[in-house]
């Protein structure tokens, strides 16, 4: 096995183009699964010494995360704090300190795990990823992204995230069976745009109850235009348990999950409701 | 085989690693630092807790390669009879120990947390502790010795 | 009464090392010249092997050998009996260990122990011990058991029909609990090597290192005095290492090659290879009166030992013992079952037995208080032993009994809401 440790962006999708050989970030799937012998590459670009992937800044309207921020740089920057805090609260909560040390947002995506907690946020915050490859740069919507099979070529490096500077409310909520190093069963996240008490483009995503997180389109007409207040919730109940039965359709944790994600679907509002000053 | 430079416990190493090697194999196996413990090889108990660059990192998930240009800290690297580490200390006193297996990833934990922080809240403190398990205490202990040490170490 | 030493705080003398890192778990010590050996484990619950093919693994350069059944002088181990295998050619339960690659690294070792093919006759394999009890199926054990009851307790007090007919409340419940693996946070490891002196010397975290030592020789065919057995640190244990584990394979591949064998599970083999709690069904019926009185009980308790006996017949006994709980009933009649099944062995773990009843008989008093209309509190103070009560198995207690000063300290929170924080 060859290892590659490129200094800058360039060079390593330069190495991506003539080697075989797969991208590392912070290692905390890709070293487990090549222990376990999931993934057998037969080279490495660890990304690591990319001192540009790991920024996280304001650029034209957009906040810009690099794959490389690590869960725990998410966690305790200012700007995501303000611009993204459904994505902010889930670095909060993901793996353990040593996994939020080490674990990147790019990764979480490379990996693309049903339950991987930076995609729901990322999801509803209507973030953009940005790919790179030796011949071939593209912007993409996330959620345009995660339909695609496979995610990436092995030559495209993930550059970074763009997430707009909409002044949104988000929240973000997660099922574990632990407060630490628990995997989420069940995730939520909202965003949304409170105009003079109406919400407006609401985005729900849910992780843990597909292949891969997904937005919901019927949550986002059932609740979008309307009237922030306690029936309002509950309507959006309603419609989040429904997408959970029709998701897991006669899967062992159907019956859990559907009652579970009424609660984790009222939490990740928690932070939005009381911000916006209805009484639920 | 690749060359990688590193700084653990302020001495510069030069060494040879293959690719997929870890750095808590590096550790054990080429530098005889044999405190540092494998409970599980997969990040869930911080047995192999070690502070790189300034952070706690499980070195069951770190490759040795990784490590290239860093400075780490291990349990070897903290305190010594003559003079041990406040969080050592507290450990012994309060009685955090059993085992011990778990006890040189808690240190770590324990004494990065203090190195950023010197009055942390019992939250923190609990936060700080949350990615290393024991099988046998029940925590309590760890978390009023960890108190203990940021109080003598506030002083 | 004062004491200096009663009450006083006194620092363990071991806490020093560990917190330097410095004191010896078995995976910290090493010897020039050692071999790595994996051990490859059955994938099925029951089956016989019919082959072993280690050409290819021995193909791989740095492979030392693959030991299996027929290099096992005495092929049998056991706390109880010597029902387990060392290398087993007949399978009881996924995870038995079937054969040991010894190589130059763990690399190679890991490797070569995929690279040996094990060829098996898959057999119907029983899961549910209320099954594995009837006599339709075969026994695992026959040559120790006629049928899979492993063991079979009864407790008789008092008459069940006098006290059947005093009762004014009945409840009926059915309880269960699961496997429990004590996860130790030190998997398995051993160094074992022949001294100088040509003993077999194995250096382990064991519970047990007198029975380890008879074990070894046993299977080795050595006499006791030619093995001798180092207990380093215990990373933890909790009855999961009572039964031995690595500790006579590393001695066999030390026996046959030579060379100091070091063995160290991952976490994953550690789960396939140590004994479990009993999962328990538990089948209770509990009559009172009607102000509180407890007058009959009658259990049926099946614990599942598994593959093994273990300490199953120690444990079960122990349920049976403990199936009353601490209250005083008149009329009692329990049966309590260790029964084989193809389910990974059971064992001794923290309670070793008594710890499973609590959630039947706690639960039926807290229904039994429920029906009567008094406190979950009530009902125990009205029941609980004191000095001079009498247990369903006829032991008079003549002291130490401060159950009620324990109920009398927590009444207070279990008011506020049975919130003890
Ligand atoms: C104990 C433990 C607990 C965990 N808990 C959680 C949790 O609570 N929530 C959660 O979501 N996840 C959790 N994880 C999973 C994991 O930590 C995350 O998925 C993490 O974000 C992966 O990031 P990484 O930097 O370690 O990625 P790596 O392991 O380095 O890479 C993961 C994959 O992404 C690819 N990749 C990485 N970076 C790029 C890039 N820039 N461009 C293209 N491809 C790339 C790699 O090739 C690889 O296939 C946990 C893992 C462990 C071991
Ligand atoms: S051994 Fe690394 S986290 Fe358990
Ligand atoms: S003291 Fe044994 S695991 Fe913590």
């Amino acid at each position: 096995m060859k290892y590659f440790q490129p200094h800058s962006v360039e060079d390593a999708l330069e190495i991506a183009q003539t080697a075989e050989a797969t991208f590392l970030a912070g290692g905390t799937d890709l070293v487990l699964h090549m222990r376990t012998g999931k993934v057998q590459p037969s080279g490495i670009i660890d990304l690591g010494k990319v001192s540009v992937l790991r920024e996280i800044k304001i650029t034209d309207g957009f906040l810009n995360i690099g794959s490389m921020a690590t869960f725990a740089d998410l966690g305790k920057s200012e700007l995501v704090l303000r611009n993204a805090y459904a994505l902010w609260q889930a670095c909060q909560t993901m793996g353990s300190p040593q996994i939020r040390n080490q674990a990147t947002l790019g990764g979480n995506l490379g990996n693309c795990s049903p339950a991987a907690d930076g995609l729901p946020p990322l999801l509803a915050l209507g973030a953009e990823v940005h790919l790179m490859s030796a011949e071939k740069e593209e912007i993409v919507p996330l959620a345009t992204l995660l339909g695609r099979t496979p995610l990436l070529g092995q030559e495209t490096l993930i550059r970074g995230f763009c997430i707009p500077l909409k002044e949104l409310k988000s929240g973000f909520a997660k099922l574990g069976r632990r407060r630490a190093l628990a995997i989420a069963r069940l995730s939520v996240a909202v965003a949304l745009e409170v105009n003079e008490n109406k919400v407006e483009n609401v985005r729900v995503a849910l992780g843990a109850v597909g292949r891969r997180a997904f937005l919901s389109e019927s949550l986002s007409q059932v609740l979008s235009g309307q009237e922030l207040n306690q029936e309002w919730l509950e309507k959006g109940v309603l419609e989040v348990q429904r997408i959970v039965r029709e998701a897991l359709g006669t899967r062992a944790s159907a019956p859990y999950k559907r009652v579970a994600v009424s609660g984790v679907f009222r939490e990740a509002l928690e932070s939005i409701i009381t911000e916006g000053g209805i009484q639920a | 085989m690749i060359e990688i430079n590193l700084v653990v416990n302020e001495k510069p190493y030069t060494l040879n690693v293959e690719p997929s090697e870890r750095l808590i194999d590096a550790l054990r196996n080429r530098l005889g630092l044999l405190g540092t413990k494998e409970g599980c090889g997969e990040g869930e108990c911080g047995a192999c807790t070690v502070i790189m660059d300034g952070k706690t990192v499980n070195s069951c998930l770190v490759l040795a390669a990784q490590a290239n240009g860093s400075v780490i800290t291990t349990i070897e690297g903290v305190g010594n009879r003559r003079s041990p580490h406040p969080v050592q200390k507290a450990f012994v006193e309060v009685g955090a120990v059993q085992c011990g297996f778990c006890t040189p990833g808690m240190v770590l934990s324990a004494k990065n947390l203090l190195d950023r922080n010197l009055k942390p809240s019992e939250t923190e403190i609990g936060i700080a502790m949350s990615g290393n398990l024991c099988r046998c205490t029940g925590y309590d202990k760890i978390l009023r010795a960890v108190k203990i040490a940021a109080e003598e170490g506030a002083k | 009464m004062k004491s200096s030493v009663i009450g006083s705080r006194v620092v363990r003398e071991d806490a020093w090392g560990k917190v330097f890192g410095q004191t010896k778990f078995p995976a910290d010590v090493n010897l020039p010249g050692q071999i790595y050996a994996v051990v490859i484990r059955s994938p099925h619950p029951h089956a016989k092997v019919l082959g072993i093919n280690s050409e290819k693994a021995m193909s791989l350069e740095g492979v030392v050998t693959v030991l299996t059944a027929k290099d096992v002088p005495n092929n049998s181990h056991g706390v109880l009996f010597r029902d387990q295998p060392v290398l087993a050619e007949y399978v009881r339960m996924v995870g038995d260990p079937v054969a040991v690659v010894g190589a130059e690294t763990e690399e190679i070792a890991r490797a070569a122990a995929k690279l040996v093919v094990v060829e098996y006759e898959v057999l119907p394999a029983v899961f549910d011990p209320e099954e594995a009890m009837t006599p339709a199926v075969l026994p695992l054990h026959p040559n120790l058991r006629p049928t899979n009851v492993l063991y079979h307790m009864p407790i008789r007090r008092g008459n069940m029909e006098e006290g059947w007919a005093k009762a004014d409340i009945v409840i009926e419940k059915e309880y269960s609990t699961q496997h429990v693996d004590h996860a130790f946070l030190q998997p398995e490891a051993v160094l074992a090597y022949v001294d100088e002196r040509g003993h077999m010397v194995v250096q382990t975290a064991t519970q047990y290192a007198h029975y380890d030592r008879g074990e070894i020789a046993h299977a080795l065919g050595l006499r006791f005095s030619q093995v001798q057995v180092k207990t380093l640190a215990v990373g933890g244990a909790f009855g999961g290492r009572e039964d031995i584990s690595l500790q006579i394979i590393a001695a066999l591949m030390a026996r046959y090659t030579l060379r100091p064998v070091k063995m160290e599970n991952t976490r994953e083999e550690s789960f396939y290879s140590h004994s479990k709690r009993h999962p328990m069904k538990m089948y209770y019926k509990t009559g009172a009166t009607k102000d509180g009185k407890l007058v009959a009980l009658e259990a049926k308790i099946i614990g599942d030992a598994g593959a093994y006996a273990s300490w199953s017949i120690n444990v079960l006994r122990k349920s049976a013992v403990h199936a009353s709980g601490p209250y005083v009933i008149p009329n009692v009649s329990i049966d309590s079952y260790a029964v084989f099944t193809n389910n990974p062995y059971a064992g001794a773990m923290r309670g070793f037995g008594a710890a499973q009843t609590v959630l039947a008989y706690e639960s039926q008093m807290d229904l039994l208080a429920r029906k009567i209309g008094i406190s979950p509190l009530e009902i125990r103070l009205r029941n609980h032993f004191k000095v001079g009560s009498t247990t369903a198995t006829g032991q008079v207690l003549t002291g130490s009994v401060p159950l009620d000063q324990c109920l009398a300290k927590i009444a207070p929170y279990l008011e506020r809401g049975g919130d003890s924080q």
